[in-house]
């Protein structure tokens, strides 16, 4: 009992500490690959390649003023940052992140211990990442309705309309995969995928993966459906009164949320953290994960973003049918 | 241990975010206390290893339910308090006392009779998931397709209301759709 | 060459919106199978290829690195010298500071030993000049002209440039170039020039 809750502690502090200072190497990432998407350099001059820069932007950040607008709810503006930031750190909790590992004996007190990498081993795991990550959107929509700002007002209501549309989406592309495993739990799914790359799930479902890649896209706010905070329409959406940590909070949570989406596309389409031929599972999956990210940044300097009405007739009048029609031909076919 | 810990936190904290959510005149706290306490809520699921249910809750009521609520309150001010207009604040304190009251008996009375048991015992060997539904598709299986009618029914209901002006576009002008189409398919 | 190359203007045949929804919806799947899309997606891939193996960045590092300026550029003045003497050409005519629409040259002159104009105070404020270029363009002698300095920041409004700071060093007078001056082509304006979709 204690030492599952001391391994639990410990690994909550660690997931803690490497995703957020991932979320400032993650900016530092996307500035570079579009930049050099768009024949710029990006950020060189702090640091080595610019690699400080991260570290920059971050004394900046904490050292600018905490500013809340005269007419804004005080305490809700205050939360609503940490709400995006959490909301996305629990949802991380239940993805399995490595393969199960034994501490070598070398080391004092703790050698031999058998990790599993995952902080919490519930068995309805997608579940919980999906509605943690649905519970997400109310970082958004309470920072943009208590800023007393229009813009904030219209970013919100965006946010509302978008996430839940969307997770819909998800939910119903996940739902043909889990149809086919039998089982909510994410290492079930990376089990299930064990025989190389020919086992994977995309081969079997791949509408699913596209319908999930692209709601997942709308799920985080990357780019072409940006639209909760794109500044050519509505100033900076939800996030036009904050400034400083608050708002540095809400880019923490995104970048947590893309970390989330790519772990979860990997574990459920790509055969998670199973090696692959000569690549160890840890090196697998860190590679597939990197895949997705460099995906997202790669879309965002590719294609322009769509219009709201768009958006929603995208969700509801053509991934949901497809998700629908995709989840009947797996039951049949299950069925026969 | 840390279950009873747990719990009284989850009770002391979803009690206290209720209270806020009817006393405050703040739609904005109302609102997000909501929020806050049926995501505690889920908590208690958890507590007593019913991960899908608590799943369910979160995913329904926070992330559904709420976030309707919250487009609703998109019509208000939302950062100023609203002025409530009770008739008769007896009145009101006695119905909401009396249900209180009459909900807290009728949930207790089994419990203190000691004549509480499960109908449908969870069988061994079966996940959260499988259990639950072994009983929606066996036992409840006519309530559940009567409520599955009754969304659909309610589905088509909502979109026959929203989209009666569906087929009118509202970047598309007139003119433009009187072009005659060059070879039926541009 | 690059004067008689055709330019790849296309137009791009968009079709008209679709009237009844069996049109929209072929116009949909026509354009989701399309792979536009991807097109886009390996145009961006290709950038970023040449960008970091093939050198194709087009950032100009600015402090490090400038750009050259066209010789049409109007910068902060030069004073000139004569080639041979070394001597400013400027006599002292005083047409700049007549035709100066903002004020900002001011200049005293007197008769030197020989009795020839002789520049003895000669400022401008660069506060006020608005690098109009008719100093310039009025004076006879090609004395005071336009230079390539154009990193004229300061921390004060009123900044003022005296006559020895735009002259010409006399250690740098083989340097000195001749002022191309008004509607002088730059230097690569044969490279630069595009024929307009008329042209064809």
């Amino acid at each position: 009992m204690d030492a599952l809750l001391i391994g639990t502690v410990i690994k909550i502090v660690l997931v803690l500490a490497i995703v957020a200072a991932l979320a400032g190497f993650g900016t530092y990432l996307e500035r570079k690959v579009l930049a050099f998407m768009q024949r710029r350099l990006g950020p060189t001059h702090v640091g080595p390649f610019g690699l400080l820069q991260i570290v920059a932007d971050g004394i900046k950040l904490f050292t600018k003023e905490d500013f809340i607008p005269q007419n804004a709810n005080k305490f809700i503006f205050m939360m609503a940052p940490v709400v995006t930031a959490a909301t996305a750190f629990i949802a991380l909790s239940a993805v399995p992140l490595f393969p199960t590992f034994t501490i070598p004996d070398a080391i004092p007190f703790i050698g031999g211990a058998i990790v599993p990498s995952v902080i919490a081993d519930i068995n309805v795991a997608i579940l919980f990442v999906l509605g943690m990550m649905g519970a997400g959107l109310y970082g958004p929509l309470l920072a943009g309705m208590a800023q007393a700002n229009k813009w904030g007002i219209i970013g919100a209501a965006r946010t509302a309309v978008q996430f839940l549309s969307y997770e819909v989406v998800t939910g119903l592309s996940i739902l043909a995969p889990i149809m086919l495993v039998g089982s909510l739990s994410l290492i079930d799914f990376n089990n299930a995928q064990t025989g190389g790359i020919g086992s994977w799930i995309v081969w079997q479902q791949p509408v699913a993966f596209v319908l999930f890649l692209i709601a997942g896209f709308a799920e985080t706010n990357r780019t072409p459906f940006d639209l909760l905070e794109h500044e050519a329409e509505v100033v900076s959406g939800y996030a036009t009164e904050y400034s400083g940590l608050r708002w540095g909070m809400f880019f923490i949570g995104e970048y947590a949320n893309m970390i989330t989406i790519a772990l979860l596309a990997s574990i459920i389409f790509f055969g998670g953290f199973t090696p692959l031929g000569f690549i160890p599972g840890w090196l697998a999956i860190l590679l597939k994960v990197t895949f997705f990210f460099f995906l997202m940044l790669w879309v965002r300097a590719s294609w322009p973003h769509i219009r709201p009405d768009q958006l929603m007739w995208f969700c509801w009048k053509v991934l949901m049918p497809i998700a629908v029609i995709n989840i009947i031909i797996t039951g049949i076919v299950i069925m026969i | 241990m840390f279950e009873q810990i747990a719990f009284y936190l989850f009770s002391v904290l979803t009690a206290g975010l209720f209270l806020v959510t009817v006393l405050s005149r703040n739609v904005l706290y109302a609102m997000s206390s909501l929020a806050a306490g049926m995501v505690l809520i889920s908590g208690f699921f958890f507590l007593l290893g019913a991960d899908f249910l608590g799943v369910v809750q979160l995913v329904v009521y926070v992330g559904a339910v709420m976030a309707l609520y919250a487009f609703g309150m998109m019509f208000f001010d939302a950062t100023r308090d609203i002025k409530e207009n009770n008739t008769s604040s007896k009145v009101v304190f006695l119905l909401s006392g009396g249900i209180a009251v009459l909900l807290v008996v009728i949930f207790a009375a089994p419990i203190l009779g000691n004549s509480i048991e499960a109908t449908y015992p969870p069988q061994e060997g079966l996940t959260n998931p499988e259990s639950i539904g072994l009983v929606l598709f066996t036992k409840y299986l006519v309530p559940f397709e009567v409520a599955a009618l009754m969304l659909l029914v309610a589905m088509v209901g909502g979109m026959i209301l929203a989209g009666k002006k569906m087929d009118q576009s509202l970047t598309v002008t007139d003119e433009e759709m009187n072009i005659p189409q060059k070879d039926g398919d541009k | 060459m690059m004067n008689n190359e055709k330019q790849k203007y296309v137009m791009l045949d968009l079709g008209g919106t679709p009237a009844t929804p069996w049109c929209s919806f072929k116009q949909v799947m026509k354009r989701t199978f399309k792979g536009e899309l991807f097109v886009g997606l390996w145009v961006t891939l290709r950038e970023m290829f040449k960008t970091l193996f093939l050198g194709g960045k087009h950032t100009t590092k600015y402090p490090l690195e400038k750009l050259p300026i066209s010789p049409r550029y109007r910068a902060i003045h030069d004073m000139l010298r004569l080639l041979e003497s070394g001597h400013y050409r400027c006599i002292g005519c005083g047409l700049c500071e007549k035709i100066c629409i903002s004020n900002c040259i001011a200049m005293e002159t007197r008769y030197d030993e020989n009795q020839r104009k002789e520049v003895s105070e000669y400022t401008i404020n660069f506060g006020r000049c608005i690098f109009c270029g008719y100093c310039a363009e009025v004076c006879p002698e090609l004395a005071i002209v336009h230079g390539a300095r154009y990193e004229n920041a300061s921390e004060q409004r009123a900044g003022f440039s005296l006559f020895e700071d735009m002259l010409t060093p006399i250690d740098k007078l083989h340097l000195q170039k001749e002022y191309e001056g008004f509607g002088a082509p730059s230097v690569d304006a044969d490279a630069k020039i595009k024929k307009t979709p008329l042209a064809y």
